[in-house]
This record gives structure tokens, C-alpha cells and sequence, in this order.
């Protein structure tokens, strides 16, 4: 890197940025590709489409969680006005359900029809009509959400550990993945063998669905909020060190074995990260602002946006890994394309 | 500096009917010029319709160590990063607790968490008590004098209802179990709002400011009730000696002592260092320079149950770079 203007290089010469003020608390894609979001403090969401950004009004208070809804084209919001919406790429806005004063905290869903919204310690189940289909309870909040890949099951992180839903059973009896402490974020690996948690203090935590094994991963300066395995599920990245932490989940990994760890030496926490679709490579957002793109084998680091900006809160590839959003607790958000030219 | 950015919270708690809801929707309507963002446990008693009224299900977190003392409020960490999200709305944060709680699993949570460190500042526990009742709470449940141990400030509230005699006694009774908050008589929860949020309360320094009398009439008692103990240093401390002996007290005697509070001199150092605990966990900072004109002097405070005041003495003393002079 040779200076902050180079930094900013790629932010510059293809990216389409603004400054919104409010906290970016999420950023997602649509399915399709065309259109990101951000949702903002403010309890707008800023949409952009290669053109540039508009805000669409959606939450009376701050919005909080942001996902790709089931369809090509529609994101799903929630927010601490107790809301959980579909957003249409083109603005529209659809109230699925309203949940009074309680917050929605987390969002998802998944293309074979199914949404989700952690509110409390309950997860509710919507189909694409909207229709609710279930109320899945939970012994605390529900701290993270995630589907399998095939959207099959649903599975839940709170204190104590993880329920895991089959989404399409009748008896709701969830299977628990137990251990102690409090569960803040999770991911599901690539081949659904593999949920991995982040704790409280400053660890990980991580159960192989098959062999019922449990996996440690620790050695964290700060508490991990942001997990997400590689293309193929090779390597768990996550935040919380002045590095890109990266678990190899390969080779009897990753209990025993060390993480790789890029783009450290500035002395600065790396807060979110997000693993392209495609290739082995991992985009990183720090306290500072900066955000790189790594490249996991051949340690190479790419300049995204310089520091400067405001510590990155949120991260997210388009799902063809064309392009990138991210956004930053004092409000800038970017979006950013990586195609050939 | 960093602290100015951080968001004052406020800790209110107190029995079911001591008059804390009449005190929060106070706090909520009266125009006195700031917003405040309040957490609830039972909302259905709030009359107020606001957006910044967030309800919460209290979810008491133990921390790894298995110990029963060092626990967080799992439900604050999440709330009061999501309420940073919208940090402009609001001045600061008041937090309710339930009737019964102990509130040390919420001052711990400002202990333990970092982003809620690096955001948020615990600025008091606000501990509202009925005067009518307080005698028969404080005999039949121990998280009555609980609640007054860890309290900053006390609203003696309902004092309509009781002889001036009484309330003397009453706050004689207070002051045996916590000599250092501040009381405010009151009824209907009539308290200058301005008294009670953003005061620093929490923060040693000015308590000790307000009270400089304050090692005098020390209580003494060697059982189950809650007493408050405090000592002073002439000679500056080794911090090495200090951060031994008081993580050792702690580790051992941690679930009994409910608050640490000092300010020490150390040796060689012009600032003041401000040092505080609940229960095992214990934090410290450097803070300002001493006062012009006042000499330098150490001051340690204790509240909780089973303090031995001879043994602490000698504990704290032997800290001294010189000899103590028993
Ligand atoms: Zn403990």
C-alpha cells in the first residue's frame, strides 16, 4: 500500500459511496444480485443498484437485522419498532408481522420458501405469502440464525448453546447442541455438518452434526461478531482479532490446528468479515474503517476503502462475488464492483 | 476525551410499589430537557407510549468460571448495542430492574462487557424504597439490602406516610448498611430529576468529594448483615502490593463483599488512581490530579456482609511503600 489514496483506489475508481449518518447495523443482497441494502439507525434502508443510493422509510426507530428475502428480487427487515418486513428492490414495502414493543433482532430466509424472525426468545416461521407457520420457543433470546443449505432446518444459538428446527416437522422438538455460556453470533457450514458459534468470552464454540464432536477455538482478543466459512467450506473466517482469523475446517481441522491469520500489523480490530462465493477470498472491514480483500491462499491483500470512515458494522458479496456493500457505524456505506473490466 | 462520548445509564430499582414506575414516568413526561431511553421489565405498567421505551425479559448470564456471583445480564449486552445504533435519539439510558433483583448481575454487565464499556457509562444505581415498608422488606427478604448495599443514590419515598421520628430512623438504618449514597426524602417520587440522572454517582471520586467526613462513625459488625466499612492510607500505596491483596480478598471473600470503592495514591504517581468492584469484579483507571492544596491520601471503601474490619485494616495498610504506623 502506498499511502491512503491508494487505499481508497478501488472505493474510488468503482465504487458508489454516501455518507447517511446513522449507524449501519446490516447489508445484504437480493438473490439476484442487482441490488443492495443497508439497514441504518435511522430505521431507513439505503437500496443501491449501480446507479447510486436511495432511502426507503421503513422502521420507527433503528433497524436492526437485514436479510435476502425468498424471492430474486426483495430483501426482509427487521427492526426495534417490533417490525418484520419484505422489502421489494424497488422500494415496496410489505408488513409480514408486527411484534409490539419486543425487537426483531435477526432476520433470514431461505430461496426454497421459507422466512425467519428471532423476536425474544421465540422464532417465527413465515411462508413466501406470508402466512405464519410456526412459533418456535427458546430457553433465552435468540442471539443468531441460520438455515442449512438445502433450507431444510433452521437453527438457533441462545444461552447454553443451539436449538436446530426441522423446518417441515410436525412435532417441533428441536435437537440441542449443548454447551455452556452465552452464544452471540453462529454459522452453518457449506456441507451442513458444521454449526459454530461465537461466545461472550472471546472463543468459539462448534459441534460436527454427525460425529456429535465438539470443536474449541479460542485466543481471541475481543468477542467475535462476524463468522463466515469460505466457498466449499474450507476455512471459518471470523472477526474479534487485529487479523482476519481463519479456521481450517479441512485436514481434521480445526481443533489442533493453528488459524491462518492476514492483513494483521496495523493494530487494529477486525470487526466484520465476509468470505467471497467463488474464490478462496475474504473480505475484512476494521475498527478503523479500512476494509481489504485477502486472498486466503496466496496471502495477497487488496485495498478496498482507506481508513477513516468509521468502524465497519456491516459486510456483504453479492451472491455471483461481483460486488461488495459495506457500511460503517457513523453512517458511510459503499458499494463496490469487482467484475472484470 | 473518550468518556464524554459515552452514554450515562442509570440502574433504577426497588420494590414493587416503592414508587419506581411513578418515578419513571416521571422521568418520561416532565419536560426537563433531555431523553432518556428506558429498558422495562413490565411495561404494562408504564402508562407511557414512546419509542424509547424498549421491554426486555431479564436474563441473568453466568460467566465461565462457574462461580454463582460473576453473572451479566445476557438481554443489556444486546440491548444497549442495539439502542447505539440510534445513539442520537437520547441523552441517556435508565434501566428498570424487577422488584426482586439483585443488582449486581446488571453492574457487572458494565464490568464485563467491552462494547458496553467502550459505549456506555454506569452512572448510578437509583434504589427507590417505600418508607412505610422498608423495616418489614429489609426483615423478610435479603435483596432489600441488596439493593440499598449497591445503591449511589436512595429515594426515601413515601414520606407522607411516615413521623419525621421514623424517617430519622429510617435513614439511620440506611446509612448502616450503605454510609456512602446520597438519600433523597421524598413523596410521590418528587425528585429534581436533575438530582438523579447524570450525576457521576457511580464514579468514587465525586463521592468521596461530597463526603469528606466520610471515615468517621464507622459501623462495625462481623454477620450477616450488610455494613459498609471504610479506610484510609497516609503513605502512598505499591500498586503491585495493592492489585495482590485486593485480587486475593476478592477471589476469596468476593461473594460477601458486595462494592469496593477507593481512591489511591500511588507512589511516584501525580493522579489519582479510582479503583471499584462488585463482587470478584473489579475495574481501575487513572483519573484526574488530586485536588490543589489537598494532600495526597488513600481511601478504600467496603459494602457487604461478613467484613472483618481489623483484618481489612491491616490488609489495606500493608499496601503502604512505608511501614504503616499502627
Ligand atoms: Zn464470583
Amino acid at each position: 500500500m502506498s499511502g491512503l489514496g491508494e487505499a481508497d483506489r478501488l472505493l474510488r475508481e468503482r465504487g458508489i459511496s454516501e455518507h447517511f449518518g446513522a449507524f449501519v447495523a446490516a447489508a445484504a443482497w437480493t438473490r439476484d444480485g442487482s441490488v443492495c441494502a443497508c439497514a441504518l439507525g435511522d430505521g431507513t434502508l439505503a437500496l443501491a443498484d449501480a446507479a447510486g443510493f436511495r432511502r426507503v422509510a421503513a422502521h420507527d426507530g433503528a433497524a436492526l437485522a437485514l436479510a435476502p428475502d425468498l424471492g430474486p428480487a426483495g430483501f426482509l427487515s427487521g427492526g426495534d419498532d417490533g417490525r418484520f418486513l419484505a422489502v421489494a428492490a424497488t422500494g415496496e414495502i410489505t408488513e409480514i408481522a408486527r411484534f409490539g414493543l419486543k425487537w426483531v433482532e435477526h432476520v433470514a430466509s431461505h430461496a426454497g420458501g421459507c422466512r425467519a424472525a428471532a423476536v425474544g426468545k421465540k422464532l417465527h416461521l413465515f411462508d413466501q405469502t406470508g402466512r405464519a407457520q410456526k412459533q418456535l420457543d427458546h430457553p433465552s433470546a435468540v442471539t443468531g440464525l441460520a438455515f442449512d443449505a438445502k433450507g431444510k432446518r433452521v437453527a438457533a444459538a441462545h444461552y447454553n448453546g443451539v436449538s436446530l428446527w426441522f423446518v417441515a416437522s410436525k412435532s417441533d422438538n428441536p435437537r440441542r447442541l449443548e454447551w455452556k455460556g452465552s452464544h452471540i453470533a453462529l454459522a452453518w457450514s457449506p456441507d451442513n455438518d458444521a454449526v459454530v458459534t461465537a461466545m461472550q468470552e472471546n472463543a468459539l464454540h462448534g459441534w460436527r452434526l454427525g460425529s456429535g464432536e465438539h470443536m474449541r477455538m479460542s485466543g481471541y482478543p475481543a468477542k467475535t461478531q462476524s463468522l463466515s466459512f469460505s466457498r466449499g467450506g474450507k476455512f471459518l473466517a471470523t472477526s474479534g482479532a487485529e487479523t482476519v482469523v481463519l479456521w481450517p475446517f479441512t485436514g481434521g481441522g480445526p481443533t489442533g490446528k493453528p488459524p491462518v491469520e492476514l492483513a494483521g500489523g496495523d493494530g487494529v480490530l477486525c470487526t466484520r468479515v465476509a468470505c467471497h462465493p467463488e474464490h478462496d477470498a475474504v473480505a475484512a472491514g476494521f475498527a478503523d474503517g479500512l476494509v481489504v480483500l485477502a486472498d486466503i491462499s496466496s496471502e495477497r491483500i487488496l485495498p478496498v476503502a482507506a481508513p477513516g470512515r468509521g468502524a465497519v458494522s456491516a459486510l456483504a458479496w453479492s451472491a455471483d462475488g461481483a460486488n461488495l456493500v459495506f457500511g460503517t457505524e457513523t453512517g458511510f456505506a459503499a458499494r463496490v464492483d469487482f467484475t472484470k473490466r | 476525551m473518550a468518556e464524554t462520548q459515552q452514554v450515562p445509564v442509570t440502574v433504577l430499582t426497588g420494590y414493587l410499589g416503592a414508587g419506581k414506575t411513578t418515578l419513571l414516568n416521571r422521568i418520561l413526561t416532565e419536560n426537563h430537557g433531555k431523553r432518556y431511553a428506558v429498558v422495562v421489565n413490565e411495561f404494562g405498567e408504564l402508562g407511557v407510549d414512546n419509542d424509547l421505551v424498549v421491554d426486555t425479559d431479564e436474563e441473568v448470564f453466568e460467566m465461565n468460571n462457574g462461580c454463582i456471583c460473576c453473572t451479566v445480564r445476557g438481554d443489556l449486552i444486546r440491548i444497549l448495542g442495539g439502542l447505539m445504533k440510534r445513539r442520537d435519539k437520547f441523552d441517556g439510558i435508565l434501566i428498570e430492574t424487577t422488584g426482586l433483583a439483585d443488582p449486581a448481575p446488571v453492574a457487572q454487565t458494565f464490568f464485563v462487557d467491552e462494547l458496553v464499556r467502550e459505549k456506555t457509562r454506569l452512572d448510578a444505581i437509583v434504589t427507590v424504597v417505600d418508607a412505610k415498608n422498608l423495616a418489614a422488606r429489609l426483615a423478610d427478604s435479603p435483596e432489600a439490602s441488596e439493593q440499598i448495599a449497591f445503591a449511589d443514590v436512595i429515594v426515601l419515598n413515601k414520606m407522607d406516610l411516615v413521623s419525621d421520628a421514623e424517617a430519622a430512623a429510617l435513614e439511620e438504618r440506611i446509612r448502616k448498611i450503605n454510609r456512602f449514597a446520597r438519600i433523597h426524602r421524598a413523596t410521590r417520587a418528587g425528585v429534581a430529576i436533575a438530582d438523579l440522572l447524570d450525576q457521576g454517582a457511580f464514579d468514587l471520586s465525586r463521592v468521596l468529594e461530597r463526603q469528606p467526613d466520610f471515615l468517621e462513625d464507622d459501623s462495625h459488625s462481623h454477620n450477616e448483615d450488610v455494613a459498609s466499612m471504610s479506610f484510609a492510607a497516609e503513605h502512598p500505596i505499591d500498586p503491585e502490593k495493592f492489585n495482590a491483596w485486593i485480587s486475593a480478598l476478592l477471589a476469596a471473600q468476593g461473594q460477601d463483599i458486595l462494592r469496593t470503592k477507593g481512591i489511591l495514591h500511588y507512589a511516584g504517581e501525580a493522579r489519582r488512581f479510582a479503583f471499584q468492584a462488585v463482587h470478584m469484579m473489579a475495574d481501575g483507571d487513572f483519573i484526574g490530579p488530586w485536588p490543589a492544596g489537598a494532600k495526597p491520601a488513600s481511601k478504600l471503601v467496603f459494602i457487604g456482609r461478613n467484613l472483618n474490619r481489623p483484618q481489612l485494616r491491616r490488609g489495606f495498610l500493608a499496601c503502604q511503600v512505608e511501614p504503616a504506623a499502627a
